[in-house]
């Protein structure tokens, strides 16, 4: 299998898990979400049914990564996960702004108040680590003429720039109360400059400055993951109502996609 | 709750000391112990070897550090259970257990990242260095800090303590007991009468 393993997992291994980690934790996040506005369209639960498939089947190809089984249902999972996605980027775009009163020219306060407008791509994004996965898991050293590595750094790019702008969003909405929401603000855009500087002049000195921003966004996910909950303690009532305060609350796991990104890139850095 | 030991009566026999027992206690307390002794052992080993060095001290600091970071989900998650049994009100507690939950999974993520960071040193057959010690040691100083808070929470302002104290027994007697008299109202007995 390609890479160095660690902790007795290969490198294909540990981003078909992380794709599996985030997608439960984005999952919980949708839920409140969906549930909160009430589960209104059928098309609410797609996420949960293309997301369960992609945990599921990245799973098992973690416990069993030459099983061609396994490999072909991370491939199916990891594109239905795509679609459902981009549809759910659509849903959210038309009736959290097209379709509300004033429309487009309310779009500031729509990207606030609305459904959150980037948040189906998260699935989208774990989709396409699942595919990686798989072609990796599977020996191919290419997708379309790009290699593993540099399709796993342009992900990781991508991922942090649309996480930055969803929580750049939001924390405004905040009205940035606390000098840690501008966080998701610093060191992660570094972390994509310099990942797009990995992409097309690597160097040893770009490597240690790239993986040092890594660790870094690592570390801000878990403090914005520590902020989220003490936001619910400053809610009325704080965790005594955990159900309400989490509905209402600042979503609960999303800071975690930093981490996660962030741990993508630093297996491509390190291990492969 | 009809327990009459637990308001101060002595405990006779082991059927009384049973009724005591309940599977409601607070875990929180328990798990706590385990990370901040792991982690700490961690530091003490990896310093003793680092200084020593002593590659079976070392040894003993990565696996101490490796069960931190596993003992400290059960601590995180036993913890947010704890947060619930919290006064509801708002005011000094709710502010110590609000930097309490934050400063929780910041030090978490700090565990996560120097675990990892020590499982590849042992992977690539490299001993700790300095930069590692002082950053196991600056992860050490947020977990005591950690700690801190949250024995504020305890001892301060009782978080998920049941009764502030046993009360005494004279409580379930059936006379009342003689009242208090403090000791600057007996000096002014004392002078009254001289």
């Amino acid at each position: 299998m390609t890479g160095t393993p660690f902790i007795g997992l290969y490198p294909f291994q540990w981003i078909a898990l992380v794709a599996a980690g985030l997608t439960l934790l984005f999952l919980a996040d949708a839920f409140a979400g969906h549930y909160r506005s009430g589960f209104v369209f059928r098309s609410q639960y797609a996420p949960f049914i293309g997301g369960g498939l992609l945990i599921v089947t990245a799973i098992s190809a973690v416990l069993k990564p030459e099983a061609e089984w396994a490999n072909l249902a991370l491939r199916l999972a990891g594109l239905l996960a795509i679609v459902f996605g981009l549809v759910g980027f659509g849903f959210h775009h038309y009736y959290g702004i097209v379709k509300k009163p004033g429309g487009y020219k309310w779009l500031l306060h729509y990207l606030m108040y609305g459904a959150p407008q980037l948040a189906p791509l998260a699935l989208t994004i774990t989709g396409m680590l699942a595919l990686v996965a798989a072609h990796g898991l599977a020996n191919e050293v290419s997708i379309a003429g790009v290699s593993v590595r540099t399709a796993l750094l342009t992900l990781v790019a991508v991922a942090l720039a649309g996480a930055i702008l969803q929580s750049g969003i939001l924390h405004y909405r905040g009205a940035f109360n606390n000098p840690l929401m501008y966080a998701p603000l610093t060191v992660p855009v570094l972390a994509v400059v310099m990942d797009i500087w990995m992409i097309i002049g690597p160097n040893d000195m770009v490597l240690l400055v790239f993986t040092t921003l890594l660790w870094l966004t690592f570390l801000i996910g878990f403090v914005g993951l520590g902020m989220h909950l003490r936001g619910f303690g400053r809610q009325m009532g704080g965790l005594y109502v955990t159900i309400f305060n989490w509905l209402e609350g600042p979503p609960a796991f999303a800071p975690a996609l930093f981490t996660g990104f962030a741990g993508v890139g630093l297996i491509a850095a390190y291990f492969l | 709750m009809n327990r009459p030991t637990e308001k101060g009566g002595t405990v006779k026999s082991l059927k009384e000391a049973l009724k005591l027992f309940k599977l409601g206690a607070p875990m929180h307390p328990i798990f706590v112990h385990f990370t901040i002794a792991l982690t700490s052992a961690s530091l003490i080993f990896d310093a003793l070897g680092f200084f020593l060095d002593k590659a079976s001290l070392t040894a003993a600091g990565g696996w101490t550090l490796f069960g931190s970071a596993v003992t400290t989900l059960m601590t995180i998650s036993t913890g947010l259970t704890s947060s619930t049994r919290a006064p509801i009100e708002e005011g000094e507690a709710r502010s110590f257990l609000r930097a309490h939950m934050a400063l929780g999974l910041i030090f978490f993520g700090l565990l996560v990242a120097v675990t990892f960071w020590r499982v590849s040193l042992w992977q690539n057959a490299q001993g700790v260095s300095w930069l590692y010690l002082i950053s196991l040691a600056v992860v050490s100083l947020v977990m005591t800090v950690q700690g801190y808070l949250g024995g504020e929470l305890v001892y301060r302002y009782g978080v998920e303590v049941e009764q502030a104290h046993r009360e005494l027994p004279e409580r379930e007697a059936k006379s009342a007991p003689p009242r208090l008299v403090s000791t600057q109202n007996q000096e002014s007995v004392v002078s009254t009468k001289g």
